[in-house]
């Protein structure tokens, strides 16, 4: 039998093909994006950055009780998570600064729709479906960080002529870092009891997600 | 997973619904040809490689029905870039070697139905147009003819990011070109031109651009009214010049294990040559190719200025390095 996590990189694998193989993202990739795309697509993420913890710690909430703990691994696993990732939304915030958006207007920002999807359906699925959907959260905007994150970055610098990381920091420094943090979630996620439930969120919360993000480049 | 529908004819072959695969049945020769249309970058992705396993299980459950196989890109200037890189760098970077080892046997799979495909009745023929690159070239070495149009390029660049091509070519272009053409190949990572791997015996035949397709045609009508005895004949090559299938998984396993001691300059190596191929695919005249090219000679002038590697940190601005 396969690892799960395998399993959820086989199974998942077109969802992410379909964000990598989108002529928005192809493009960006490949030439960056221009100012005004950059700052919206910056605008947008500050949002799904903001909700990362809460969503966290909405699911690792209902993840077991003292009466019945497996997924205590999980949960505290989560409990790291959202330690490490703490304030950073204001990486989003500094990046915005750094190319023109003052942080009042950042604040003020609408998000779009499919930011308010993905951010709500998140939410709801921690909250309603099955605390294991954050997991599936975690592996796609990882995936997404840490293999696409890099390319994106060294783009971007180019197009709009960025010193070293002022403008870039949040989505350079996380194709870094989450390097590290996909060798954790792998293990984790290699924890997911052998529970058809749990296992069939997690893999819908990332397609959902993939989705969900591919709409939000797009529309930017 | 894959499905057989045994006996179903010519009929049930073409009838299902590929997303990556253009399928053309000439039934004057009995020879279905499989156009990969894998966009915007061709490459080797697993859904893909189910497509083109399920193809070939259909043709093994058929036993008769197709006499000639043939393979070709519906991608302009690009015939593969080999392995899914944005998947190598994910499950590298998440160390999960379970899921590169299945990758590479998935691979082995498809080659090894090339390399047995004399003994189901079917002679295969691979015409390259374009970029053929790592995975790309490997996938086409076991075919029995190889047909590669003038302005096709191809190589194994893989070592140039401390990798190497996993899948078939040692095994295979030894037994096309001998030992040292595949130390030469294997271990320098350049690129060929379609003349230097002719003259170098990896591949068959050089034609001229856009000649390919009467090149396929000449190739299948050649070969038609002597099918039988040609098959028997490569029959006995394979007893000559064996291929192992456990040394092909064997070496899939090295492979792994290389990708897992990947650094994150070679990854970032890796993303250099996707972006390189998105470039491409976005409709620029530079790709891939000219990305290694340009690697090639900046490792190159980077070992005789110091005698060592260049750049020890990524990114590092040069003009401060002492």
């Amino acid at each position: 039998m396969l690892p799960f996590f395998a399993e959820l990189v086989s199974t998942t694998d077109e969802d992410r093909r379909a964000f990598e193989t989108h002529p928005v993202i192809v493009d960006a990739v490949a030439q960056g994006l221009p100012l005004e795309r950059y700052r919206a697509l910056l605008l947008e993420l500050y949002h799904v950055v903001w909700y990362f913890n809460p969503v966290c710690a909405v699911a690792a909430s209902r993840m077991g009780s003292t009466a019945q703990d497996a997924l205590q691994p999980l949960r505290h696993f989560l409990y790291e998570h959202m330690q490490e990732e703490s304030g950073h939304e204001d990486w989003v915030m500094n990046d915005l600064a750094a190319i023109g958006v003052t942080p009042e207007a950042t604040r003020a920002h609408a998000p779009t729709p499919h930011t308010l999807a993905l951010v709500g359906y998140n939410h709801w699925a921690a909250a309603f479906r099955h605390p294991c959907s954050v997991l599936g959260m975690l592996y796609a905007l990882e995936v997404i960080a840490s293999v696409y994150g890099g390319p994106f970055a060294s783009a971007i610098r180019e197009r709009l002529l960025l010193d070293g990381d002022a403008g870039v920091s949040f989505i350079a420094s996380h194709a870094t870092m989450d390097a590290q943090h996909m060798a954790d979630l792998r293990k984790i996620l290699n924890r997911v009891p052998q529970d058809e439930a749990a296992r069939a969120a997690v893999i819908e919360s990332a397609r959902v997600n993939f989705h969900h993000f591919t709409r939000i480049v797009e529309a930017v | 997973m894959t499905s057989i529908t045994p006996g179903v004819g010519v009929a049930g072959l073409l009838a299902r619904p590929y997303k990556t695969l253009r399928l053309e049945w000439t039934s004057e020769l009995s020879q279905l040809r499989v156009r990969t249309g894998v966009r915007p970058i061709p490459c080797y992705t697993l859904s893909a490689m189910a497509e083109l396993q399920q193809v070939l299980a259909d043709i093994s459950a058929n036993p008769g029905l197709v006499r000639h196989f043939v393979l070709s890109s519906d991608v302009p200037r690009v015939f593969s870039f080999g392995g899914d890189l944005a998947l190598f760098v994910l499950l590298a970077r998440a160390g999960d070697i379970e899921s590169l080892q299945l990758y590479g046997r998935r691979c082995v799979d498809l080659v090894w139905w090339m390399e047995n495909a004399a003994s189901l009745g079917v002679h295969t023929t691979v015409l390259c147009q374009g970029d053929t690159l790592g995975g790309g070239l490997e996938s086409v070495l076991p075919f029995h003819r190889i047909i590669f149009e003038r302005g096709a390029q191809a190589g194994f660049p893989e070592v140039l990011f401390n990798l190497f091509p996993g899948m078939g070519a040692w095994d295979f272009t030894i037994r096309r070109a001998g030992f040292v053409v595949a130390n030469e190949m294997i271990l320098s990572g350049r690129l060929y031109t379609a003349e230097e791997l002719h003259y170098r015996r990896v591949i068959d035949a050089v034609v001229d651009d856009g000649a390919g397709d009467a090149a396929i045609d000449a190739t299948v009508r050649e070969i038609e009214p002597r099918h039988r005895g040609t098959l028997a004949a490569l029959r006995a090559r394979r007893v000559a010049a064996p291929v192992q299938q456990a040394s092909l998984l064997s070496i899939v396993d090295h492979w792994a294990e290389s990708a897992m001691g990947l650094t994150n300059r070679d990854l970032r190596l890796m993303e250099r040559l996707a972006r390189a191929q998105a470039r491409k695919a976005g409709g620029a005249d530079e790709g891939a190719v000219e990305e290694i090219k340009r690697l090639e000679l900046e490792l190159a002038w980077g070992d005789r200025r110091t005698g060592v590697e260049r750049r020890s940190g990524w990114g590092a601005d040069r003009r401060t390095q002492t």
